[in-house]
């Protein structure tokens, strides 16, 4: 049942996309991914609008003060398990906003974060590679050798592949 | 009453005579000092001769033991400013909506930050600063300790609570599909028709104003350009145009073209962007699709001529950093040349496609009085039939010598908006070929100064969004004592709280998209 689950999140991750006062270069780059030229549906990974949907919350922004509270009410609506991508420096450690008087300055400063992904803003494959970095690490290597023992076709494999051709 | 050519300069002189001091060549054409409740005769004055004067912005200033309320007014071809100074014992001042109502939010924003207040025009609570910040501390005057602000319990605020009878108030946002960012906007509606609608602005407010005034010239190019991740090179032009104003160096030639390129090619994306957008909000999401895809070889050309795909930070003080080669020019010419061959397929779409047409014709109707009135910038007063540009009022860099089309339509509604940015697409295409075809030679950067002379001035620019303000003022040093940004969504959003009401709640978000809103313009 537990490897049904993991199976199930691997392959289809949903995403929820929270902006906590971000300058919009780091939403319009998650926005970019949907669309023809990255197209990360094709690795399952889709956008849900509810929190109550979603597997992992994508955060963007340096948290402003206004935003925080409401950073912490999403991520308590999610269920579990949950997992937060921190995207974007401002997200990692407050970036160049870091000292302002209405910011917060990191997203780890409200709530726990899985994965950060640098960069001002990072680039779309950037995105895709720290997403599919954390899947990885949900579906860790020893039950992937484990699965690719019984089926000589792993899913997970191919996709960081790929993923890294693109970065090259 | 349309007049163009006012000699404002001789209007106040004659009007106000020695009540009014004249500063010629002060931020913009020039200055009024206008002290003791004049400044809301000057405007006045003002709006009676030419329709097109409007608030362009407010800019509060601490002096010490005074505070000044400077507003940038703009005209049909020109820009002035009126300069006010109240104590800082009793900072009252009288308010100007009641003969302009577009200043509205700019005097609600000085009240929250630099602590005026607007008599008529009062306000509890905070507009951009977030809820939990005490009242009475005002983070843009010099004597706030910021280190020593303590935050306090959220207050129940009146806006808050449920609407009364029958209606029925549905929030939109912070977090929500249809807004890309936090803002909140509470609607209140009676069935299905909006009647009335709330905003709550702020959620992104970084304070970056204040954080300008900590960091050198240099540094603060990078961080307003971080105001907007869309439109970054209209920001970082912005604060270079008015430093340069005060610095005055001799800007190569073939710096201004390629500033023009880099601002061209960054009104096609975000055009692009809107287009797409729009497509998505009403549920079309081929139309999306389609151009995000268009999109991605622009993006491809920026970083080519920039470095990356989004912070190129391309224009710096006294020129550009980056020069366009020769072999570049084949590939940005070819890229454009297919997406001028993909547009009329596009323009069809947005003309004739009756799903978008059902959406978007007679919706969110802004009549010519109500644009003017409420000074509303760029594409949106375009599409309500007022020509307004400042690439042709008031040409900088290059613009007087390339030709381009200003593109207006007269219906007024979201149909009319974005067919405005549909055809500016094609405008932008012609301006980046036409200056990469003519871009001089010689060198792309002047050394300059870090320090910065005292002065103050005021630069004005077509972002992608409309007229784009920045006001810095020096003392002398290398960090400016003060930075105002007053950007085109913020000018926008009154006409969106207008033009909502008395439609269905269904057409809210392509209203609203048809804006092209972008809150941390708006924000700050």
């Amino acid at each position: 049942m537990t490897d049904t689950k993991t199976w199930a999140r691997v392959k289809s991750p949903w995403v929820l996309h929270f902006n906590s006062g971000a300058c919009n270069g780091c939403d319009i780059e998650i926005v970019a991914l949907l669309t023809p030229k990255y197209d990360v549906e094709r690795f399952g990974i889709k956008l849900e609008p509810s929190p109550r949907h979603a597997d992992v919350l994508l955060v963007t922004g340096a948290v402003t003060q206004q935003c925080a509270e409401r950073l912490k009410r999403v991520y308590d609506q999610m269920p579990q398990p949950k997992f937060v991508v921190a995207i974007g420096a401002c997200a990692c450690s407050g970036g160049v906003f870091e000292g302002n008087y209405s910011v917060v300055g990191g997203v780890d400063k409200v709530i726990p974060v899985t994965a950060y992904i640098p960069g001002c803003p990072p680039r779309p494959e950037a995105i895709i590679d720290g997403v599919v970095k954390l899947l990885n690490a949900i579906n860790p290597p020893k039950q992937k050798k484990q699965k690719q023992a019984e089926a000589p076709k792993a899913e997970s494999a191919p996709v960081v592949e790929e993923v890294k051709q693109v970065v090259q | 009453m349309s007049s163009s050519n006012v000699d404002f300069i001789s209007l106040v002189e004659s009007k106000f005579g020695d009540k009014v001091q004249i500063q010629k060549g002060v931020n913009g054409e020039a200055s009024f000092v206008a002290n003791n409740g004049l400044h809301h005769d000057v405007l006045k004055a003002m709006i009676d001769v030419d329709e097109k004067t409007g608030i362009t912005s407010i800019t509060g200033l601490d002096f010490g033991e005074n505070l000044g309320v400077y507003y940038h007014v703009h005209t049909a071809k020109s820009f002035f400013t009126i300069k006010a100074e109240v104590p800082r014992a009793n900072p009252k001042i009288k308010s100007v909506v009641d003969i302009h109502p577009g200043a509205t939010f700019h005097e609600l924003e000085v009240t929250d930050l630099m602590g005026v207040v607007f008599v008529g025009n009062e306000f509890n609570g905070h507009f951009v600063l977030p809820e939990n910040w005490p009242d009475g501390v005002y983070p843009l005057r010099k004597d706030t300790k910021l280190s020593d602000v303590k935050m306090v319990p959220t207050p129940e605020r009146e806006a808050n609570k449920p609407a009364e009878g029958r209606q029925v108030k549905i929030i939109i946002g912070p977090q929500h599909p249809a807004l890309l960012e936090p803002e909140k906007f509470s609607v209140t509606v009676d069935g299905e028709t909006v009647t009335r609608v709330e905003p709550r602005i702020g959620y992104v407010h970084r304070g970056i104003e204040k954080t300008t005034e900590s960091r050198t010239y240099l540094q603060d190019i990078y961080l307003v350009e971080r105001v907007c991740g869309i439109c970054n090179p209209a920001h970082a032009y912005g604060f270079v145009g008015a430093v340069e104003k005060i610095l005055k160096p001799s800007v190569p030639e073939r710096a201004k073209y390629l500033r023009i390129i880099a601002m061209e090619l960054n009104r096609l994306h975000s055009h692009l962007l809107t287009l797409g957008h729009a497509g998505l909000e009403i549920g079309y999401e081929t139309v999306f699709q389609y151009f995000w895809r268009d999109r991605e070889p622009i993006m491809d050309l920026i970083e080519l001529t920039s470095g990356n795909r989004v912070y190129g930070s391309l224009i710096t003080i006294g020129g550009v950093r980056r020069d366009i080669t020769s072999e570049q020019i084949p590939k940005i010419k070819s890229v454009l040349a297919d997406l001028r061959g993909k547009l009329p397929f596009y323009r069809k779409i947005y003309l004739e496609e009756p799903t978008l047409r059902l959406r978007m014709k007679d919706v969110g109707t802004l009549s010519r009085e109500d644009a003017l009135k409420l000074s509303v910038v760029g594409p949106v007063a375009r599409g309500s039939g007022v020509d307004m540009d400042v690439r042709k009022d008031q040409p900088y860099e290059a613009y007087k010598d390339i030709p381009f089309k200003e593109i207006v339509y007269t219906d007024g509604d979201v149909w009319a908006r974005m067919n405005v940015r549909m055809d500016e697409v094609e405008e932008s295409i012609n301006i980046i070929e036409y200056a990469v075809d003519h871009l001089p030679a010689g060198p792309i950067k002047v050394d300059v100064a870090r320090s910065i002379p005292a002065g103050e001035a005021v630069c004005s620019l077509e972002a992608p969004r409309g007229e784009l303000f920045y006001y810095v003022r020096s003392n002398g040093t290398d960090m400016p004592e003060r930075v105002k940004i007053r950007t085109p969504t913020f000018a926008n959003i009154p006409s969106f709280l207008k033009t909502a009401i008395g439609e269905s709640i269904a057409d809210v978000p392509s209203n609203f998209v048809s804006l092209d809103p972008c809150f941390s313009c708006t924000d700050r």
